[in-house]
């Protein structure tokens, strides 16, 4: 019995001490990690929608048209002359080949995407990791990204898959596919949710 | 000298990762890039070493029926503290290897090193035996790194080096080629051992 004791008080003094440790970093740590990921927020939604407005997030995120997409936040784009709606970018979760790819998608109110930014993925280095790499080129001739090539296209008229209307990157056709599922699916319901709205 | 030989032994005679082949998987996962592979060594660093600090510490008082899980829980609080550290101040890189920082606490090589060193040798030991265990994992995890990033996409730590006529070969950024410099660097290392007589 005695020894019993022994052992969990010496076992609770060394919890004790490394649960310690533990809050010392964490309250060390968090306020960065907060500022780093509101400071990348801040960042992709003006990578995304490039201007003068103000990004206004919903109460509620809109609902997404397809299950394999996750929306997770959706801000409306305010002119902040005018002070209409401009727009909507929505923080997209999809599968990607490794991890789930977490992303902004800037689309306008007439269902043309304005930017894509990634926020958080784990694809392999070289390979899907170029999808967020400014110097891989899918069209070397005139130096165009991967993301970059959705600006202009419209989720409605355009099909957005690879190899078809969309250049995929070479040896990653999962996180090609990925990217622009997240995007089209992320461009229709934010219209789906426009056209609600104003009915 | 004798403790000089507990570091030597884990870098080059007893390498966790070239001789004992263990711990393979963040080595294959992470060695396409020099600046993940510094990343993985930093943190495989702050859990190794503690762990072995703090298990070598409580080794009278841990109970052998229950050493098992106190290792687990040990690990995983300095894997906690670890990735929390790499998330705040690496994390551009730590969003990319994110998935096998948290796996370091079941890594093959902590675990083993807690079973087989701490628990059964002294506070100052098992530091050394933690700090070459660290130099043997990340010396081999780098060397890898640098090789295939290199190859495959012609820079180093992100910096071209390779001139830009030059066609990168994929298969060294994929999980395969983890393999073939494993197998190269094992070669090299049996080698080594077998002509200064250390190993038959």
């Amino acid at each position: 019995m005695k020894s019993v004791l022994k052992f969990a008080l010496n076992f609770g003094i060394i919890a004790a001490i490394i649960g310690l440790a533990l809050a010392v970093v964490f309250q060390i740590t968090d306020p960065i990690i907060k500022l780093q990921d509101a400071k990348a927020l801040q960042e992709g939604l003006q990578n995304v929608f490039n201007g003068n407005y103000e990004f206004p997030e919903l109460e509620k995120p809109i609902q997404s048209l397809d299950p394999s997409v996750q929306i997770l936040k959706t801000f409306l784009v305010r002119d902040k002359n005018s002070n209409s709606i401009e727009g909507g970018v929505l923080t997209v979760v999809v599968a990607g080949s490794q991890a789930p790819i977490k992303m902004l998608v800037g689309v306008k109110k007439d269902g043309t995407i304005s930017g894509i930014s990634i926020l958080a993925m784990q694809e392999t280095a070289g390979l899907g990791a170029n999808a967020d790499n400014p110097s891989y080129y899918v069209n070397k001739k005139n130096k165009i990204t991967f993301l970059g090539q959705f600006k202009g296209k419209n989720v409605e008229k355009d099909k957005l898959i690879p190899k078809e209307d969309i250049i995929a990157i070479t040896g990653a056709t999962i996180t090609s596919k990925a990217i622009s599922t997240g995007s089209k699916v992320a461009g229709e319901s934010f219209l789906q949710y426009l056209k609600e709205a104003h009915q | 000298m004798k403790k000089l030989k507990i570091i030597w032994e884990a870098i080059i005679p007893n390498n966790p990762v070239l001789i004992i082949s263990i711990g393979l998987c963040s080595v294959i996962a992470v060695s396409n890039s020099v600046k993940s592979a510094l990343l993985m060594t930093l943190v495989f660093a702050l859990v190794q070493i503690p762990s072995n600090i703090i298990i070598s510490a409580m080794r009278k008082i841990i109970p052998n029926e229950l050493r098992v899980p106190i290792f687990v829980s040990v690990i995983a609080a300095f894997t906690t503290i670890a990735a929390l550290l790499s998330q705040a101040f690496f994390n551009p890189i730590y969003q990319v290897i994110k998935l096998y920082i948290l796996l370091v606490v079941v890594n093959c090589i902590i675990i083993g090193r807690a079973e087989a060193f701490a628990y059964t040798n002294g506070i100052f030991d098992s530091l050394l035996d933690g700090i070459g265990n660290t130099i043997g994992y990340g010396l081999v995890l780098v060397t890898i790194a640098i090789m295939r990033e290199l190859i495959g996409k012609g820079t180093l730590a992100g910096i071209q080096i390779m001139s830009e006529s030059y066609q990168p070969m994929l298969l060294m950024i994929l999980p395969p080629a983890g393999f073939i410099f494993i197998g190269i660097l094992t070669g090299a290392i049996e080698t080594y051992l077998k002509q200064k007589g250390g190993k038959e």
